[in-house]
């Protein structure tokens, strides 16, 4: 006759094998330079939805600003970049909880992602502006309130424009860039916010005269983020960001994806 | 490294919590309701209407049980005002929910038609009955019921894809649920209560479900 494993012997399997999920879900992830160099590998969150810091090429893999100095970066820890594709809204999420060992994503300094994550010393830098229709007349932040605005959620744009717009002002949150500028380009909405780098991608494609720079919401520098408590990684880091711009190869590289000189970069006060 | 759950921030945005559940409710229930008229108006069209009808259902069918749902939302939202059809994001959304829907309804329904025997539709026309009350009364009836459970489980299903509206920023609960964590940066917290809010709310439309199953489908048949 077949046994059937009694109920305790069940339970306890159940149980082994939550532990088994909970221990396993636990990412593998560095928190100093040795553990760093010891695996090999550092695991980079990258934007690829943000052109041109962060892409994808041809070939379907993560390129772009962010992604040259990503493999800079790693290249002078001497070991080799894992970028992993992150989106605007989980990049931080996937910083803390581990399954990146720092964030080269385009995250821009502010006070609030201060208090969730470290900021090593800025590393490139944008303007945010309101970029719509011809049509929209858009002087003023109180204008925004006539139009549908479309922004990426969780964005700096995101938080810009939420900070001035008035009370009631329609605004629609998408998920990336590329869906908030498709819902400019199919006319969903008026007016976008967006990045001067998004801006430019954007006057790439669209009919000529059909779309201008409205407001600027402000001006802003990335940092690369690193979890509370990597000391030692981030001295690491900041060295190589000295270094980088000291010997010219960042303004190289900025100007190798947007054509222009990096701006000033101060790290504002947080 | 530590973490501490920080629920203060979510249930501080009730208000916004709420209005999501309710836009979530509301897209839901409405695309089951649109979505099942859609799905027996085309499985009739399938079974018993002119074949060029059941041609054009077949190839709705297929290209919506083949495409992606969000692709579909995306076609809906930013592909239709290039043909003059500009949609809000909640109607867009609730759109794309009944035709999505509608088309995987459609084929559980067409399976409950065909189980209905030939001599069962006779029998409504020898006693009498019209064709409309024969597909009233003696099909579509026992119909639904024979498919009561996939059809309720795909409606559940439904309920549960909806959180993809996000995406073109209709803001249902998983939108809403995105906002918060990206103001507060408690995602963990944020996703562990709208989990439960989704859970609660499978478990009141299967609630919903068998009380109307009572209700309606309660009659005895003969086996």
């Amino acid at each position: 006759m077949t046994r059937f494993p009694s109920r305790r012997a069940l339970a306890g399997l159940a149980l082994s094998a939550a532990l088994a999920v909970g221990l396993s879900a636990r990412p593998a992830a560095a928190q100093t330079v040795d553990e760093i160099k010891k695996k090999g590998v550092l695991n980079v969150g990258m934007l690829v939805d943000f052109p041109p810091f962060g892409i994808t090429s041809l070939d379907g893999k993560p390129d772009g600003f962010d992604a040259d100095i990503a493999k800079e970066l790693a290249k002078s820890l001497g070991v080799r970049a894992n970028i992993v594709p992150v989106t605007g809204p989980n990049r931080i999420p996937y910083l803390l909880t581990g399954q990146v060992d720092v964030l080269v994503a385009s995250l821009a300094v502010t006070p609030e992602r201060a208090k969730q994550v470290a900021f090593s010393d800025p590393y490139a830098g944008i303007r945010i502006v309101v970029y719509g229709k011809v049509g929209a007349a858009v002087k003023e932040p109180a204008d925004l309130k006539k139009f549908a605005v479309g922004v990426a959620r969780a964005s700096t744009q995101d938080v810009s424009l939420s900070a001035i717009a008035p009370e009631g002002t329609n605004i629609r949150r998408f998920d990336d860039d590329a869906s908030a500028v498709q819902a400019l380009l199919s006319g969903q909405v008026d007016v976008i916010g967006a990045a001067t780098p998004v801006v430019g991608e954007i006057e790439k494609i669209a009919p000529k005269g059909a779309f201008d720079t409205k407001i600027t919401l402000r001006e802003q520098v990335h940092g690369i983020a690193l979890r509370p408590g990597q000391d030692d990684l981030m001295k690491a880091v900041n060295a190589f960001v000295a270094q980088q711009a000291a010997s010219g190869a960042l303004n190289t590289t900025f100007r190798k994806w947007l054509n222009t000189d990096l701006p000033e970069l101060k790290k504002p006060a947080i | 490294m530590s973490f501490t759950l920080r629920f203060g921030p979510v249930f501080e945005a009730w208000r916004e919590l709420a209005a999501g559940v309710w836009l979530t409710l509301q897209l839901s229930a409405s695309a089951m309701l649109i979505g099942l008229l859609v799905a027996v108006v085309c499985a009739w069209a399938k079974v018993f209407g002119p074949r060029w009808s059941g041609w054009i259902v077949n190839v709705y069918v297929e290209v919506i049980r083949n495409t992606p749902f969000l692709v579909q939302i995306f076609f809906i939202f930013f592909g239709l005002p290039a043909a003059g059809i500009r949609l809000s994001p909640d109607v867009a959304a609730l759109a794309a929910l009944v035709v999505n829907v509608g088309a995987y309804a459609t084929e559980i329904i067409r399976a409950g038609i065909q189980s209905i025997h030939t001599g069962q539709i006779e029998a409504g026309l020898a006693l009498g009955l019209r064709p409309v009350q024969v597909f009233r009364l003696v099909i579509i009836k026992p119909a639904l019921r024979a498919v009561y459970p996939a059809l309720t489980s795909q409606f559940i299903l439904l309920m549960l894809s909806s959180s993809v509206v996000s995406a073109i920023s209709a803001d249902d609960l998983t939108s809403v649920a995105n906002n918060i964590q990206s103001r507060t940066f408690t995602s963990f917290e944020v996703y562990i209560v709208v989990t439960l809010i989704y859970l609660v709310l499978s478990l009141a439309f299967a609630g919903a479900f068998r009380a109307i199953d009572r209700r309606v489908f309660s009659y005895p048949v003969a086996r």
